[in-house]
């Protein structure tokens, strides 16, 4: 039996594997495999190659800290210990083995025996462990592995296989525990008491047996950590942590002769937990019955692009009352604004301005001589530049949620432009409600700085934020033109459900469409930023740098409408000629 | 009211619908059948204006879907077999959304009528995901007939409605045909076309293989009058003969 659940696992690994690679004759996946492999390579493989002692930064900051193993040992412990602790308290219901529907329908029917659909379990959980041990063995190589790659590797997989392992065992033991009648607050309850005597220990020891803490102790890191440092190398707490410091001692070792010497424990309370488990005859399958359903129900949702049915959609006011009359554009505004949530309605933006603006006219008597008003203004500037690069990719109201619904509003009577200018209003007014809100902090911030250097004045902070308000819709309606017309002219790329790509093509794909996007937007700023500098030099010749701020914002801003008109005339246009059979049929 | 000529949809190199031409008059249900691959929503797709035709003519209530699409959208409503809904709008929203979309301005009285008939009033305030897959269709159903729409198509609107839900279906169906609605229903489910339909276009392979009343296409291609829709589909589009029916085992 077990070779035929073998069967089942190696031919769906291989056939999954070459399917991936066939899939690379379509451009869309080849080029987002190139440039995740390079993105990845950068960012975390070289780190593997590289000897140890060249890793600069990351090195010396391995160096600094300290380097007794049984301070480290307890330290991962301690987390490992959390972990199972959470595995004891936390679960309420029956232990559930995590299968496909179609592993239910094949197997619980066929006359495999429990212990073999544990084997199986056992064995497909092998392949996500060891993807998950090589993104973990880069991450903790990128920051100061120190060339140990991999027994850091070994290590991690020690550690997740016997977690692994102890929550399967946990599951099982809790759901024995419910079916001898004993609930699931009284189970709490024991373990938290058992747990609270092992720490009542500790403290008990620690009173009697280090030095009392000072006041002046207490404001030295270094105290701190010497104190620490001893509660975690001796008295109780290394013994009552030892079976958690086995597991942790070879992801530690210092090289391969500690790491032999290592393994050989925790392979022994991994084996113990294995037959914690295998012995363990507890009945999960109905509760894995139930569970698969679920996954099914949520993988169908993802295949047919219903993203929503992975979260949990809550009723949401709407954020004003649509009236039958009146641009039917406004329907989709409407829509996207009560799919962005119940805090975009007009009276919270108001509410949040003005008790802003009286925080900020309050403060500006106290604050006037401070630093705070500089450090606030340029981190809400900061902020407010991240949102106009980073704010389209993160507020998504517009076709790129829709894209499966693209049947639904082609059907609509309505003209191209239209279903265009309603789909992107919602994240035009979303994002230009948070810059116009960080503007007034800015701006306040500006009025408020105290005398010096990077002092502007006030009235030319006011002049600044002015046309920053007058600008900032345009830009927002550009920049979400970007995506929008690529989601139309490559849905494809955008593809969710069994064709959508995974992995490294996903992260290359999300990178090229980055570098795109940024390029596109900054081609699409160079009209508007010529008639700034244009009307800006014209004008403050006469009227100072005030005036000429306002006047240059207001022809930039005319620009960027215009600009924005024509994209979304030329949005509209490729959604009337949208096809998404055709990508389907090729 | 819906008028086809010459309706041509390529996919490259692949035809999926080939020179069809038919029309459907005031009142008339014309059943769309044949087999897997046919075209048969694809040529729903097109007469719905979702996908554009390669080439042909489709004409709603007199407007030409190519040159005035937005005064034959207004007339028409397309039911698909999967009920496409928003997540994040109730069933109220749903018919608040499209009462605007489509001027609607009496919508609070049909909408509730509406609900009422579908028996899912006390479903007003729930998203589609608190709603069984017959409750979603039922919405989507209240949502297409708002605006009384004058040309209406279905695809497959039996999946997943109750013995109960198919009756009230097919009623809705011949009640809005007595009202002068023109009516096109895609379905796999020959005997409900037979009870529903008036005319019948049989497509294979992209082509229009035969369209006329149920009698007259089964004196087509049967030499019984009474021959059934399911008989006389076989034939018309040569798939193999029926299996005799009979005790197992003998």
């Amino acid at each position: 039996m077990i070779s035929a659940l073998f069967y089942l696992q190696f031919n769906s690994v291989k056939n999954r594997t070459v399917m991936r690679f066939k899939r690379l004759k379509q451009p869309k996946y080849l080029i987002g495999l190139v440039f995740g492999a390079i993105y990845f390579y950068f960012y975390f493989f070289r780190f593997l190659l590289m000897p140890r002692g060249r890793m600069g930064g990351a090195s010396s900051m391995a160096n600094a800290i300290p380097t007794d193993p049984i301070f480290y040992e307890s330290i991962g412990a301690l987390i490992l210990f959390g972990i199972v602790l959470l595995a004891w308290v936390v679960p309420h219901q029956r232990a559930a083995l995590a299968f496909t529907e179609a592993e239910v329908a094949f197997l619980f029917p066929a006359p495999v025996s429990r212990k073999s659909l544990i084997h199986f379990k056992l064995m497909r959980s092998q392949l996500a462990i060891l993807f998950t041990v090589l993104f973990l063995t880069l991450l903790s190589n990128r920051f100061g592995g120190a060339g140990r790659g991999l027994i850091r590797a070994a290590g991690w997989w020690v550690i997740l296989l016997t977690l692994n392992l102890h929550f399967l065992a946990s599951s099982f033991a809790l759901t024995r525990l419910m079916d001898r009648g004993l609930s699931n607050w009284k189970r709490r309850v024991a373990v938290l008491l058992l747990v609270a005597l092992a720490v009542g220990g500790v403290v008990a020891w620690a009173v009697r047996s280090t030095p009392e803490l000072t006041s002046g102790d207490l404001a030295n890191v270094r105290s701190l950590s010497d104190y620490f440092d001893q509660v975690m190398v001796s008295g109780p707490l290394p013994y009552l942590l030892y079976p958690f410091r086995l597991v942790v001692k070879p992801y530690l070792a210092a090289d391969w002769i500690s790491f032999l010497n290592a393994i050989w424990p925790a392979l022994l309370l991994m084996l113990a937990h294995y037959i914690w488990v295998i012995r363990a005859d507890v009945a999960f399958e109905e509760a894995s019955v139930e569970a698969s359903k679920k996954l099914a129900e949520k993988v169908a949702a993802m295949r047919a692009g219903n993203r929503g049915a992975l979260t949990k959609f809550k009723k949401k006011r709407a954020p004003f009352n649509l009236q039958p009359r009146g641009w039917p554009l406004i329907a989709l505004l409407w829509k996207n604004l009560i799919n962005a949530g119940g805090a975009f309605t007009a009276r919270t933006w108001i509410s949040i301005a003005v008790a802003l603006i009286v925080m900020a006219l309050a403060l500006r008597g106290t604050m006037a001589r401070s630093n705070w008003t500089m450090l606030v203004g340029m981190f809400t500037a900061m902020v407010g530049a991240w949102a106009l690069l980073i704010g389209p990719q993160i507020v998504r109201q517009d076709f790129r949620q829709d894209l499966p619904n693209m049947d639904l509003l082609k059907g609509f009577p309505l003209r191209g432009w239209q279903v265009a200018l309603g789909q992107i209003l919602a994240p035009t007014i979303i994002l230009t409600g948070v810059h116009w809100l960080l503007l007034v902090i800015a701006v306040a911030c500006a009025c408020a700085m105290p005398a010096g250097i990077m002092r502007i004045p006030p009235l030319l902070a006011l002049a600044i934020g002015a046309g920053l308000a007058m600008v900032l819709p345009g830009l927002n309606l550009i920049s979400l033109l970007i995506p929008n017309g690529a989601v139309l002219l490559f849905p494809a790329w955008f593809q969710t459900g069994k064709d959508a790509p995974t992995g490294i093509e996903a992260t290359g794909q999300r990178i090229v469409f980055a570098l795109g996007q940024f390029l596109a937007y900054g081609l699409s700023l160079i009209p508007a930023v010529a008639a700034f500098f244009g009307v800006f030099l014209l004008t403050q010749f006469f009227a100072g740098d005030a005036v000429a701020v306002i006047a240059a914002s207001f022809a930039t801003a005319l620009v960027l409408l215009a600009e924005a008109g024509l994209g979304v005339m030329l949005l509209g246009s490729l959604f009337e000629r949208f096809d998404l059979s055709k990508e389907t049929a090729n | 009211m819906i008028e086809v000529a010459g309706l041509t949809k390529l996919y490259g190199d692949f035809v999926a619908v080939n020179e069809l031409s038919f029309s459907v008059r005031p009142g008339e249900v014309v059943g769309l059948v044949g087999p897997n691959g046919a075209g048969k929503t694809t040529t729903l797709r097109c007469l719905a204006g979702i996908i554009p035709p390669t080439r042909g003519a489709i004409r709603v209530c007199g407007h030409d879907l190519a040159v005035d699409p937005i005064a034959a959208k207004k007339q028409l409503a397309f039911f698909t077999d999967e009920p496409r809904l928003f997540d994040y709008l109730t069933v109220w929203q749903h018919l608040n959304f499209v009462a605007r979309i489509y001027g609607v301005e009496n919508y609070e009285s049909i909408g509730r009528t509406l609900l009422e008939e579908l028996e899912i009033a006390d479903k007003a305030d729930n998203l589609p995901g608190e709603l069984s897959r017959g409750m979603k269709q039922k919405l989507a159903i209240a949502c297409g007939l708002l605006h009384s729409p004058k040309v209406i198509y279905f695809d497959e609107p039996l999946t997943g409605l109750d013995p109960l839900g198919i009756r009230r279906m097919k009623d809705s169906i011949l009640k809005r045909a007595r009202n002068g609605a023109a009516i096109i229903i895609s379905s796999h489910l020959l005997h409900l076309l037979e009870e529903v339909c008036s005319h019948i276009l049989i497509l294979k392979n992209g082509r229009k293989v035969i369209d006329g009343t149920i009698a007259e296409i089964a004196q087509k291609f049967s030499q019984q009058s009474d021959a059934s829709l399911e008989e006389v589909f076989f034939r018309a589009t040569d798939e193999p003969p029926k299996v005799e029916s009979g005790p197992i085992g003998k």
